[in-house]
Order: C-alpha cells, then structure tokens, then sequence
C-alpha cells in the first residue's frame, strides 16, 4: 500500500511523462490535486521511492534556464506500477458498495 | 535573500540533490523572496537524512554544533550568562551608536553641509544673541565670506477650515531660506525673490508631513489658498518627505518673511536667527574674523544700537546638536565602558571554562583527536554562542531603541533618522564574537608535549597561566565599575540639588495650557482681552479649581521673552545695554495662583486695569537690585522696552523665578496687569490652573470649557508644572537611569568575577591550605588570606578606576549641577560602596577555604 504522497508523485511523473522532475511534477500536483507541496517534500518522496525501486531516474541535460544546472528525471518502473494497481484495487473494494458518494465520477 | 538560500542549499546539501533544488528554484525566477525562503527551509528539512551523505567537511561542523549545543545545554548557567553578557553588550552599544550617529555624527542631509553655519551676535560675556534684521542684511552685503544667507523668526500659526482649528510650528523665513539649504520642494516651487516684500508675502510651503495630516496628500492644493490666523495663504510648494529639518526641527510650515522697513526691522530687534551658506573655501574662522570686522564698523556706525561686540560662526551641523550633545557624549562613553566590561566578562568566562575543559581535552587527545579537530569542535561552540548572543543583541537592541528614543529630550534634531543601525551592530558584534573566539581557543593552544602533565595533574595545576589574566581582568572591571558608579552618584546627586532648587513658585498641583487667539475676530486688543476675562471666569466656575490665571508665559514653559527695562527717571545713554528682564503680562490673579511671594508692596487687584490713571508694575527682587542697588524700589518708576512707554510706578516686589530652566542662572522678571499692556496684545497666552487635587485630571474639562467660550481656539502644551520640570531635567534623567543600570551591572559582573577568581583559586589550593592547617593555621588565619588576595585584585580595581573617573567625569561636567566632578563625597561612597561588595564577593570562597578538611584534602591524592 503506497502512502498518500507517494500516490501523488508518483501519477504525477507518469502524467508527466518524459522529463519528469521537480518543476513539472509540482506543478501538475498543484494543478490537478490543488496540493502546494514543497519541493524538499517531492525530493524527499522521488528518493524514498527511488530507493524502494519504485521509479528510476537519471541526469538530463543542463539547461541555461536552470542557471546551468542539471536535471534529474525520474520514470516509473514496472514495480512502481504494480504498487498503483495494487493500492488502487485495495481501495476500491474497500470503498464498494459503500453509499457515501465515493463512486467514479 | 534569492542568493543567500542558493548559497544555503549548495552548502548543506549534497551536489545533485543541491543541484536540483537550486535549478528548479532558478527556473522559477518570477516566484517571490517568501517562497524561496520556504522552499529552502523544506528542502534542508525534508533531506536532512540526505545530507548525512554530503561533503564530509560540512557534516563534521554541523555535528561539532550539535555537540555544541548539547555541551551548552549541559551547562546553563555558564550558558546564560555568557548569552546575557554578550546580548546585552552587543545590544546596548548598537542602540545607543544608533542614537548618536544619526544625530551627533552623519553629515547633514543637505548639499555641501559643512559650508553652512549660523550667524549669532556676541556679547560681552561671549554668549549669543540673534541678530537684527537690518543687521543681517548689512553682514550678509558687506561678507564676502557668506555665499547665500536666510534670516528665520519662529512662526506658530493657526489653521483653520478643514477640520478643528489646529496650531502649528513654523518658521518665518527669507525667500533664500531653501536656496540656502540646497534643498527644493517636492510639489510646486520655492519662494520667489519678489514674494519677500510686504503685502505680497502671503505664501506658505507646507512640510510633507502637514501636507498629509492636515490635507491628506491633495496634491491639487499647490496654488490654492489655505485659512492661516483667519487669512488665506496660498500653498506654493510641499517640501519631500526626505527633507530634514534642522534648523527648527518641529517647524511644519513656512511664509515668506517679507520684511522691508516695518519697525522691527531695527538693529535692536533680535528676534531672527540666521543661517549662512559660505563660500567654498572659506574657514570657518576666517568668516568669524571677516564679520566681527563688519560688526566693528556697525558698532561704531550706530553706537546706540549694539551691546554686542562681534559676532559667532558656529557650524550647522554643531548648532543643531548643541543642547543634546553633553546626554549623547555622556552616554556614548558610558556604553563604551559597559562594552569593556562586557568583552573583559566574555573572556574571563571563556578562560574560566577553558581551564575546567583541559582535562576533557588532553584525554580526547590522548585518545587520537587531531589538532584540528579540537579547533573545529571549539570553533563551532564558539560561533553557537556569539549566534545565540548576536540574536540577543538585536532583541535587546530593538527593544531598547525607541525606548531610548522615547525618553530623549523633545526636539531633538534628526529623531527621524534613528533606527536600528545595521553597520553598529555588525561591527559591534564581529569584535565581541572575534574576541571570544580567540580566548575560546585557549584550550587547543596546549601543545601535545604538556599532555602528560595535563592528565596527570587534573585541573589542579593546569590553570595556572590563566590565573594572571583572570586576575587582571577582574581588576579592569573593578576600575571600570567604580568609574561608571562614580559617574552615576555625581549625576544623581546633581539632579537631587537641581530637584532641590528654589524654582520661585510652588510646582505642584499646577496645570498649564496654551490658547491661541487668532483670525479677524481678535484684530482688537480688547477683543483678545475679553475673551481671556472669559476664559478666567469660565473655568473658576469648573468644580476642582481653587484659582486660575491667564499670562503670556510661565516660567519653564520654553518661552524666551524678554524687554529692556530701565529707570524712568534716569534714562540710559545706550538703550541696549539696559537690563532686560523676562516679560510677564498677567492676570491680576497670576502671582496668587503660581504662588510667587510678594516680598514688600503689594500684589495686583483687579482695580489695577485699563482705566487707572496710575500704570503700575511689580518687579522680581533681581531686577530691583539691579536697577536701584541699595535702594526701595517701591514707588520709583519703570520704562519698559520704549521711551514713549508710560511710566509705571513699582507697587511690589516679587520673589525671583528661575524662567528658563532649573540650572540657570537667576533671571530677572517684572509684571505688568493685562489691562495695562499698551503694547499690542498676545494672541497666544498661557492659562494656568491650581487645583487642590490631581492637575492631570482636571485637564480634560478645562479644555472643554474653554472650547466652549470660542472653539476656533486652539489648545496646546497642555501640561502639568511637574511635567514641565520633569521635561527641564530629561536628559539628566535619561543619563541617571542608564549610568545607573550600566554601574549596577559592572559592580555585579566585577564580583562575580572577584568570586570567580577566588573560588577557583580556592579549589586549586585545597591541597595547600590542607597542609597549612595541619601545620598549625587557624581558620581565621586561611581567611584571612584570601581576603587579603581578594582585597589585593579590589584595591588596584579601585586605585584605577578613581584614576579613569576623575578623567571621565570631565566629560559629564554639561550633567553636573552644583558639584565638581571630583567631588570627594561621591568618589568615598563609592569606594566604600565597592570595598563593601567586593569583600562580600570574598567571603563565600574564604569560608570555603576554612572548612577545608586537612585530612581529607591530604588524602585525596
């Protein structure tokens, strides 16, 4: 069962897609989930998941914008996949057959 | 701030995690400071594990700061008091150079400010004087030393319209006065030349401040006239926010003087100050030199017209500082005595917790600590206390501030520009922390050969070097504590013989208020005088008042008004060099409410009005003897001001009242009755109210019932007379209460430091004073001992320190009232007050010492 942050980042890298680092997965969190996380948190969140073999990452290209500096982008792997489905299966037949406006919308 | 978190996550952050953060802040230039600093601190917190993988430099610091942390926290006494010491030195000197720099030492905020200077007549006596108007313009045509010139009279106008009537400060002024300056106003435009001339001279230039209380930042009130004593001015011009005034530091609004040949622009009129801008080059004595030259010419075109016989330069930038610059000084020394004891303290502690940690510190070299290492680990703990220390200093120094600025003295020039000085604090606090750190460092400075000695003797002979230093210093703060105590007692008991003064009249349970009559309605002198008959007759009828009475001024409320006065009979050659006295126009009550003693004669009753034949006068005992030595002045005759003033015959003779302030000389007053007053009625006038009860209370309703007689009346300065005398003493009382504080922290830091050094000697002579009583020594003999060791470090404390007060103390003779600065009553009590203390300081480790166990203290080896 992954954490709530843990969700979080990591649907918002596959939303992302290529080039998956601070910037955009911040923004997509903001954008969809309305959360402000702090960037120390997502950093925090992408290395614990990183070292639980969750996602992947390597360095890109510096760009100018970036003062020069590095980015590091992460993907999902496969088992970080399974960990989604697994959460996801585990609380929809928790929440089934419950009337209390949690059905996909 | 953007550049300091960069620097901050690059530090304490590994490089590709730094990289990440910082380029993802980067990329988002147009988020704000507060979000930066956010995500910063987020970024340390939430990766501080990930840290613990970074540059190993970097760690070992912060661990040594951990370890720091801890240490301090083990020992929180130790901790306290060096935080205190040095939160309270770094915040005290910062504070007080904040106060001193902007208003003693910053150039001032005007062009070129060391060419301007004001121009005063000089007497006989060397004192001041201002300078006549058709003077000034003879000095400033005939000075080819004075590039641009301004002649300023005081102004308190009256604005009606717009709201309550409301009484301001302001200056009347040549149309050079902001040429002369440098300065310009921010909206509309100066004075014109052609405005300076009667009848056109009815133009005004509002400060920013009026401009915004007042008129609430219309910035279409430029051209447009506004109601000033019942006539309209137009506004020409607004000066900025950023002007600085100096020369009058309350002055709000300015009109143009606009004088020409009216009769006060006679030689003998001093009722104008005048302010100079010199010509680049020119010296200030040179400038002197050229004007008393003009003056001598003047002196003997018109002998009749001066009693001074040259004139003074004297440099703005003094001029304005000059009433406050003896507090300022004062305290400024003081705080650089208190910063003295207070680094002297800092060390003492330091090598004081340096010689209980040699022990801990051979034993982790012996165990393999590098050199190095020690030095980061002593590095770091000295860095977390001057932190801690340097936060303290700011809190101290942001509290104390404008509670300093609260309790300076009013009008002070550039109040404004006091704030937390930044460049003070920094600097302040690098030497303090600089000096801690090096004594800090003490422990590390033993070399690796002393090693052995170090673990085999404990602390007992470890610490000997450090015992002279300790020494010394003790006797530094002794010195220092008797110099501020010294400085304390001679201002303290100056302000008990000036609270003490014979002030002529009795202070309490006295209240005073300004009223202003002013507009078309009171063009009359009768008109004014009706309405004061009013004013009186209202407020007796107020339940609380025993008495009330109106005059022009009272005594201590700021006012300098003063006539030639001379016999009538016996007219002088040269006017000017008739006594003047101070000018009391008054209600017949007057001298009963303020309670001035009628000497001989009799007071005024309300029969001594305008329609007696006979004018009649009362005289202050001073200008009696100085106008007929030797003789009874009542029923002669008295002139006042003029020649073509009737004669007035003396009916009294009156108690003298010191009128300017409580540490003047005596001046010499004369009083007249309202009705009697032949030369031009006051709009402004003082109504002064005795009640049997609290005056403060009683202010409220008199206010009101005077509204109630006309409101377009302003009221103000409504104070009690204690108030009054209170304000007439503030900057003694402002130095009193911080020379106190300072002394009674230095005599406490230098027993403290006396204990200290005993104490430690004690525990390192247990040994010794063991075997010493074996041999025989009584207990009063060990006592003895070391109070004659404590007494040795107090009394060349105390020899030094007489020696610095007896140098100080000239600096606080502008503070001192009725006393020499040497005074030998004051200097004993203090030393008998630190003998006392120090000795006290003594005792604890001397009893120690007695019950010290010869067999035990032999045997614990």
């Amino acid at each position: 069962m992954l954490g709530e942050l843990e969700q979080l980042v990591l649907l918002a890298v596959l939303r992302v897609g290529d080039d998956a680092y601070g910037v955009p997965v911040h923004r997509e969190i903001h954008r969809r989930a309305g959360r402000d996380l702090t960037l120390g948190t997502i950093y925090k969140t992408l290395s614990r998941m990183e070292a639980k073999g969750l996602v992947a990452s390597h360095l890109g290209a510096p760009t100018p914008e970036r003062g020069g500096k590095a980015t590091r982008c992460y993907v999902v792997t496969a088992q970080g996949k399974r960990s989604l489905q697994t959460t996801f299966k585990m609380l929809r037949r928790m929440s089934a057959d419950l009337d209390v406006g949690l059905e996909p919308t | 701030m953007r550049r300091l978190c960069i620097r901050l996550l690059e530090a304490l952050l590994p490089v590709d995690l730094a990289d990440q953060i910082v380029g993802d802040l980067v990329e988002q230039p147009d988020r704000g400071g507060l979000w930066i600093c956010k995500e910063t601190i987020a970024a340390l917190w939430h990766l501080r594990r990930q840290r613990a993988k970074g540059e190993e430099r970097t760690m070992r610091f912060i661990t040594d700061l951990r370890i720091a942390a801890r240490l301090l926290r083990r020992s929180p006494g130790f901790a306290a008091v060096s935080i205190l010491t040095l939160g309270l030195a770094i915040g005290a000197t910062t504070a007080i150079f904040s106060v001193i720099e902007p208003v003693l030492l910053r150039p001032l905020p005007y062009p070129d400010p060391g060419r301007l200077a004001f121009i005063w007549e000089r007497d006989r006596d060397g004192s001041r004087d201002n300078v006549g108007f058709a003077t000034i313009r003879d000095y400033a045509s005939n000075a080819r030393s004075i590039e641009r010139w301004a002649a300023i009279g005081s102004w308190l106008p009256t604005l009606s319209g717009n709201g309550d009537p409301e009484r301001v400060n302001g200056d009347r002024v040549s149309a050079t006065y902001f040429h002369t300056l440098g300065v310009h106003p921010a909206l509309g435009r100066d004075f014109l030349p052609d405005e300076d001339v009667p009848g056109r001279n009815q133009v005004v230039i509002l400060s920013h401040g009026l401009w915004q209380r007042r008129f609430g930042g219309d910035s279409t009130l430029v051209g447009r006239p506004i109601a000033i004593d019942g006539n309209p001015m137009t506004v020409v011009g607004v000066m900025p926010a950023s002007f600085d005034n100096v020369v009058s530091p309350g002055a709000e609004i300015w009109r143009v003087l606009g004088y020409t040949n009216q009769p006060w622009t006679c030689r003998t009129c001093h009722h104008l100050r005048m302010v100079v801008r010199l010509r680049a080059g020119v010296e200030m004595g040179a400038a002197t030199a050229e004007l008393d030259r003009i003056h001598a010419q003047l002196v003997q075109a018109y002998p009749k017209d001066y009693a001074s016989v040259g004139s003074l330069v004297v440099p703005l930038q003094f001029e304005a500082t000059r009433e406050f610059r003896p507090a300022l000084m004062a305290l400024g020394v003081a705080v650089l005595l208190v910063l003295l004891i207070a680094v002297s303290n800092v060390v003492n502690l330091q090598l004081a917790r340096a010689v209980r940690r040699e022990e801990e510190f051979a034993i982790r070299t012996a165990l393999g600590a590098g050199h190095m290492r020690l030095l980061g680990q002593l590095l770091a703990e000295g860095l977390l206390l001057s932190a801690l220390g340097g936060v303290a200093g700011v809190a101290v120094a942001l509290v104390t501030i404008p509670l300093l600025v609260s309790r300076l003295p009013a009008g002070l020039p550039r109040a404004g520009a006091i704030h937390l000085d930044i460049g003070a604090l920094a600097l302040v606090t690098a030497l303090i922390v600089l000096l801690s750190l090096v004594m800090g460092l003490a422990p590390a400075r033993r070399r690796r050969g002393d090693l052995g000695v170090a673990l085999r003797s404990g602390r007992r002979l470890a610490s000997g070097g450090h015992r002279a230093t300790r020494a010394g210093l003790v006797v530094g703060e002794v010195a220092l504590a008797v110099m501020l105590l010294a400085g304390a007692g001679l201002i303290a008991k100056s302000l008990l013989r000036l609270l003490s003064v014979n002030i002529g009249f009795e202070p309490t349970h006295l209240l005073s208020m300004e009223i202003n009559a002013t507009g078309p309605r009171y063009r009359d002198d009768q008109a004014i005088y009706a309405n004061h008959r009013r004013v009186l007759e209202e407020v007796s009828r107020l339940p609380g008042v025993s008495a009330v009475a109106i005059a022009n001024q009272i005594p201590l409320g700021g006012n300098v008004d003063m006539y030639g006065v001379w016999d009538a009979d016996n007219p002088p050659t040269n006017p000017e060099l008739v006594p003047s006295g101070d000018r009391y126009v008054v209600s017949p009550s007057y001298l009963r409410v303020m309670s001035i003693p009628i000497l001989s004669g009799r007071a005024f009753t309300e029969a001594d009005n305008a329609d007696t034949a006979v004018k009649v006068a009362l005289v202050s005992a001073a200008l009696a003897q100085k106008l007929w030595p030797g003789q009874n002045a009542i029923g002669k005759r008295l002139t006042i001001g003029s020649p073509t003033d009737p004669p007035r015959t003396i009916i009294g003779i009156t108690g003298n009242v010191k009128h300017r302030a409580l540490d003047a000389n005596v001046t010499q007053q004369w009083y007249v009755p309202e009705g009697q007053w032949r030369q031009g009625a006051d709009n402004q006038a003082v109504v002064v109210v005795r009640t049997p009860g609290d005056p403060a209370a009683l202010a409220a309703s008199v206010r009101k019932v005077i509204a109630s007689v006309d409101p377009t009346q302003p009221i103000v300065h409504v104070a009690t007379m204690e108030q009054l005398i209170a304000a007439s003493t503030a900057q003694r009382r402002l130095a009193l209460v911080l020379f106190a504080a300072f002394a009674g922290a230095a005599l406490l830091l230098a027993v403290t430091g006396i204990y200290g050094v005993l104490a430690g000697s004690v525990a390192e002579r247990t040994r010794e004073i063991g075997v010493r009583s074996a041999l025989g020594a009584t207990p009063s003999q060990i006592i003895g001992s070391i109070l004659e060791q404590g007494g040795r470090l107090a009394v060349l404390g105390i020899v030094l320190g007489l020696i610095g007060a007896i140098g100080l103390t000239r600096y606080l003779r502008a503070l001192l009232f009725g006393i020499a600065p040497d005074d030998p009553v004051t200097l004993v009590s203090v030393v008998l007050l630190i003998g006392a203390v120090t000795i006290a300081g003594c005792l604890i480790p001397a009893m120690r010492a007695a019950r010290v166990d010869p067999s035990r203290a032999l045997r614990s080896e």
